[in-house]
């Protein structure tokens, strides 16, 4: 497969603040690519200059072969993008913002005639043409939003947290759009997300903090890298079984009378268990989610409390 | 270009309260008029021929000179609205040029600045008819669109400039409610210029949208003048002439329809430069 997003050591500042600190990465073509980070951990930043939007520092971006900054006209035709925020025009019918945005492709009216319609029905969208657009549901909306980004059949469709502020019903629709298109398509699929369990589906992963980026992988090689396996038990006598873990030098914690034990693989704690079969009153084995790992990574790998973490 | 002024124009039409403000400065001033200060205005002229014809004409070339401001001003609105929701980002990641989605911002406000006037012009003539005056000639109907184009194009540069610094949709409705307002008095329009102080007339005659109003008044007055000073002196006639702002005398100089031409496109060109760099630097 090719690459057909690269970025190579790309640098943004805004006067004294670094925005984007030497950050690299590739997307392979017809991929789902998730771009992970907190509120102001430099997405939007990244985002704006592939999309032309905003002129990088040093580095190198190409989007299909194109570079961005020499080529951006080209790069337009090439990307869709659904905005964080809805930005058709609310006062206008589904319709008239479809006909007025395709307006800004090089098509005839036929093209564009076929284009609204072939994007009203990817996202199922028929119905509400002729609804103004500010009258819509959320849901709705965004599902309007990508039609709009699909108009120009363009290689790559760009989301931008497109979930943020929908109801869970909502999230799943629009989640199973996003990836059906991608799966019927072959379209390559760049998302922003601040929800690593949207991450899950995608095919790879980078995660960015302060500016940079801190982790890179499929979902399942971040979560074996940062997981971490725990061994959780209660025991029959809480006293004497913290006097016998000190005297076996077992690393511990305690947490509101439960006893908290890491392990490096989950099987680890089969020995353990026979070992302290006596004292134990009752036990659970606790896999990490994905939250969890996401946490891990931004706390760094040892799991030192970092406060800074918290959104800005 | 051409989808943008589309765009804005379905914009400006579908957004009722918008085109309401736009109008408001017009509105307020018709209802002055019927109320009390077109009885004052002629209170305060001796009795001639044709006089209600005359008042009647210089009214209507003041409301003609608003109108061709505030319309073009409220068009403006959905660039404000635009910047202000960040819905031209999606402009911006388009394959056009940006100089086409300024274009037609410039283009449907001038579009609808022209329009409305055009309305004002067909109401106007309307109440002649009522009246029982004449109405224009084919020859002055096509002088005033002249003049409605350019006081449309003036305005349109003056407004540009003006909207470059207005980042929130209050704040340009806050402006657009001082302008309404105090351009009824910056072009001679509430009050003939020759009944205010001396300083207030020479910022009128300086005021390029003043320079419109004369040029409106010099077409629809230029009948009515003709029959009311038939039998007058000329000094009594250039004195009147000076008072409504038909003319003006800037410094000794007696200003000319050319002048006042002149005047206006000087001002579009100077104030279209002005805001092309305004642009630039906010881009940067």
């Amino acid at each position: 497969m090719s690459k057909i997003i690269e970025v190579h050591r790309l640098y943004k500042s805004y006067g004294a603040v670094d925005a984007v600190k030497d950050v690299s990465f590739f997307v392979e073509e017809g991929s789902l690519f998730s771009f992970l980070g907190t509120n102001g951990a430099g997405k939007s930043t990244t985002i704006s200059i592939l999309l032309t939007l905003l002129k990088h520092d040093a580095g190198e971006v190409k989007i299909n072969g194109l570079l961005v900054g020499k080529e951006d006209e080209a790069i337009r035709n090439e990307i869709g993008i659904v905005f964080q925020q809805s930005l058709l025009d609310p006062l206008l019918t589904v319709q008239e913002n479809l006909d007025c945005r395709a307006r800004l492709y090089k098509m005839n009216k036929m093209e564009r005639h076929e284009a609204i319609v072939r994007a009203a029905e990817t996202v199922d969208i028929s119905s509400l043409m002729k609804r103004r657009y500010g009258k819509l549901s959320g849901g709705q909306k965004r599902r309007v939003d990508i039609a709009r980004a699909l108009l120009h059949q363009p290689k790559i469709l760009l989301l931008d947290e497109p979930t943020t502020g929908l109801d869970p019903q909502n999230r799943k629709q629009i989640w199973n759009t996003i990836l059906n298109l991608q799966r019927e398509t072959n379209m390559t699929v760049f998302l922003t997300t601040h929800y690593i369990e949207e991450a899950a589906n995608s095919n790879f992963v980078v995660v960015m903090k302060e500016g940079e980026i801190i982790a890179k992988g499929t979902p399942n090689q971040l979560k074996a890298q940062y997981s971490v396996d725990r061994l959780m038990i209660t025991a029959k006598d809480h006293a004497q079984f913290r006097r016998q873990l000190q005297a076996d030098r077992q690393v511990f914690s305690d947490d509101h009378g439960a006893f908290l034990i890491q392990l490096e693989r989950t099987t680890e704690a089969i020995a353990l268990l026979a070992k302290y079969e006596q004292l134990i009153a009752s036990f659970e084995v606790q896999q990490s989610s994905l939250d969890d790992v996401f946490i891990q990574i931004h706390n760094g790998k040892d799991g030192t409390e970092n406060d800074d973490f918290c959104e800005a | 270009m051409m989808i943008f002024a589309k765009r804005n124009l379905l914009l400006y039409f579908r957004d009722k309260s918008a085109l309401f403000f736009s109008l408001l400065a017009v509105i307020i001033l018709v209802v002055l008029y019927g109320t009390f200060l077109g009885n004052l205005i002629a209170d305060g002229l001796p009795d001639f021929p044709a006089k209600k014809w005359l008042l009647l004409s210089w009214i209507f070339a003041g409301i003609l000179a608003v109108t061709s401001v505030t319309t073009t001003l409220g068009a403006f609105g959905v660039m404000v609205e635009d910047r202000a929701t960040d819905a031209y980002l999606d402009f911006y990641a388009s394959p056009i040029k940006r100089s086409s989605l300024f274009g037609g911002y410039v283009m449907s406000s001038i579009v609808i600045g022209f329009f409305m006037s055009l309305l004002v012009l067909f109401i106007a003539n309307i109440v002649f008819f009522l009246n029982g005056e004449e109405m224009l000639t084919i020859f002055q109907f096509v002088q005033v669109i002249g003049v409605i184009s350019l006081s449309v194009i003036t305005s349109s540069s003056m407004i540009l400039l003006l909207v470059s610094f207005f980042r929130t949709v209050t704040a340009f409705a806050a402006a657009s409610t001082v302008i309404g307002t105090l351009l009824g008095f910056l072009a001679g329009i509430y009050i003939p210029i020759g009944h205010l102080p001396a300083y207030l007339q020479t910022i009128i005659t300086l005021f390029p949208t003043s320079h419109s109003a004369a040029l409106f008044r010099q077409i629809l007055m230029e009948q009515p003048i003709a029959e009311a000073f038939a039998g007058a002196s000329v000094s009594a006639k250039q004195e009147f002439l000076l008072d409504m702002g038909v003319f003006y005398e800037i410094n000794g100089f007696l200003t000319s329809s050319l002048f006042s031409i002149l005047y206006l496109t000087a001002t579009a060109i100077i104030f279209s430069i002005l805001a092309a760099v305004a642009m630039k630097q906010k881009k940067s």
